[in-house]
């Protein structure tokens, strides 16, 4: 009898020493592991901090992308200052955006130019850019820039090439140099004018201003759209619609 | 060895599951705030909460990466309901990836964006406190099983 007790204590004794080598063994594998986790996310946090910083930033002023085809996208349309169409358009659509945005740069190349050819070219509506500055210090020298290529007519041709030569926010490249290139793409005729009209307060407080409104309206993103025309709640807030087929809608239940 | 004294796994994953529902709440109010084109309100004004939102780095291949921060926290959440070491490892696993992922973005956003939005610090902060938790679950609590381990780590033995 006593035989089988010591027998069961044994074996007892042996499963709780292999539970405690086997649980042993399991800590010991997964804290390798974690420490090999560890390691590799040290690894990839460099790598991606590496390639960020040594990532190209873009926005080229000595090599300008699409300038003719900004040029066939606006040309033969009526503008003034940064409107664009006809002024005397029943519908007016505004876009509340920042020059340095990314999100701009696409609605800019993916969505404006239907709008443009489906509702801009045969009158309906016409297109306002109003500068909302959020991105960063050379936000408002681009916006103040494309407005006083707008004083020459070329304030759409302007904002469109600046979109498609877009460098990465804030990485300095907004400088006067690109500015001043972006304005020769655009057909700015009398470039001393047009240097000598961005930095005046006329523009400079522009800047301010739309800004300012577009805080009053409450828009907190680039670009936020807006639309006014007989048919609207006086100025209908947009936000940032999904599709070029929204805006047109818009339009047309505005006109 | 005079260690100091380790909260019992109960109590770690009671404040892990605490500190990752408060992760959900602020990864969804960006995400929410986000979606309309917006941005999340900055408590102190000034547009820090903007320009990162409306930056480029605010999305990964379309997609808003709040939406990542949430389905790493309702993640951690799930790993704080069960006393395992699959639940320990991926708790682990996932903490230290967001904590890893936090580092970086928020190098982006004082080296490049340069613009700080406080939610995403308050996003990066509570990540943190996951990983450290997370860390002092598993090195305290791996290979063991369950409550009845608790003791055995509170008495400070150590298992080799």
């Amino acid at each position: 009898m006593s035989n089988k007790r010591e027998r069961e204590k044994r074996r007892e004794e042996r499963l709780q020493e292999e539970t405690k080598v086997d649980s042993g063994e399991r800590r010991t594998r997964l804290l390798q592991l974690g420490a090999g986790a560890v390691f590799l996310v040290i690894v990839a946090v460099v790598v991606l901090i590496v390639v960020n910083g040594n990532e190209d930033s873009g926005g080229d002023a000595q090599n300008l992308k699409e300038v003719s085809a900004v040029d066939s996208l606006v040309s033969g349309i009526p503008q003034e200052e940064l409107v664009l169409g006809d002024p005397t358009a029943k519908v007016e659509l505004i876009e509340y955006g920042d020059l340095q945005c990314p999100v701009c740069k696409a609605y800019s190349e993916e969505f404006l130019p239907q709008i443009i050819e489906n509702k801009v070219k045969d009158g309906t509506a016409k297109v306002t850019f109003r500068n909302f500055t959020i991105i960063g210090p050379q936000s408002a020298p681009a916006g103040a820039a494309a407005l006083a290529a707008g004083a020459q007519k070329r304030g759409w041709e302007y904002l469109e090439l600046f979109y498609r030569n877009q460098g990465k926010e804030n990485s300095g490249y907004a400088d006067d140099e690109f500015l001043t290139a972006v304005a020769k793409g655009a057909g700015v005729k009398d470039i001393a004018k047009w240097n000598k009209e961005r930095e005046g307060s006329k523009f400079t407080d522009e800047v301010v201003a739309t800004t300012e409104e577009a805080q009053r309206l409450g828009l907190t993103g680039t670009p936020s759209f807006a639309i006014k025309g007989p048919n609207s709640n006086g100025l209908e807030l947009l936000g940032t619609p999904g599709s070029p087929e929204e805006i047109e809608d818009a339009i047309d239940n505005a006109g | 060895m005079i260690a100091m004294k380790l909260p019992t796994e109960a109590t770690l994953r009671r404040i892990i599951a605490f500190v990752a529902a408060l992760g959900i709440g602020v990864a969804t109010y960006i995400t929410i705030a986000d979606s309309g084109g917006g941005a999340p309100a900055c408590l102190a004004g000034g547009g820090g909460c903007e320009t990162v939102a409306n930056s480029s780095y605010s999305h990964i291949a379309g997609v808003n990466i709040a939406i990542f921060g949430i389905v790493g926290y309702i993640t951690l959440l799930a790993t704080a309901f069960f006393a395992n070491d699959m639940a320990r490892f991926v708790g682990f696993a996932t903490a230290l990836g967001g904590f890893g992922f936090s580092v970086y973005l928020t190098y982006l956003e004082l080296f490049t964006i340069e613009a700080i939005c406080q939610w995403c610090v308050a996003s990066a902060v509570l990540m943190t406190i996951l990983f450290l938790l997370n860390t002092i679950r598993l090195v305290g609590y791996a290979g063991t099983d369950g409550g009845r381990v608790s003791e055995e780590a509170d008495s400070g033995a150590e298992p080799a």
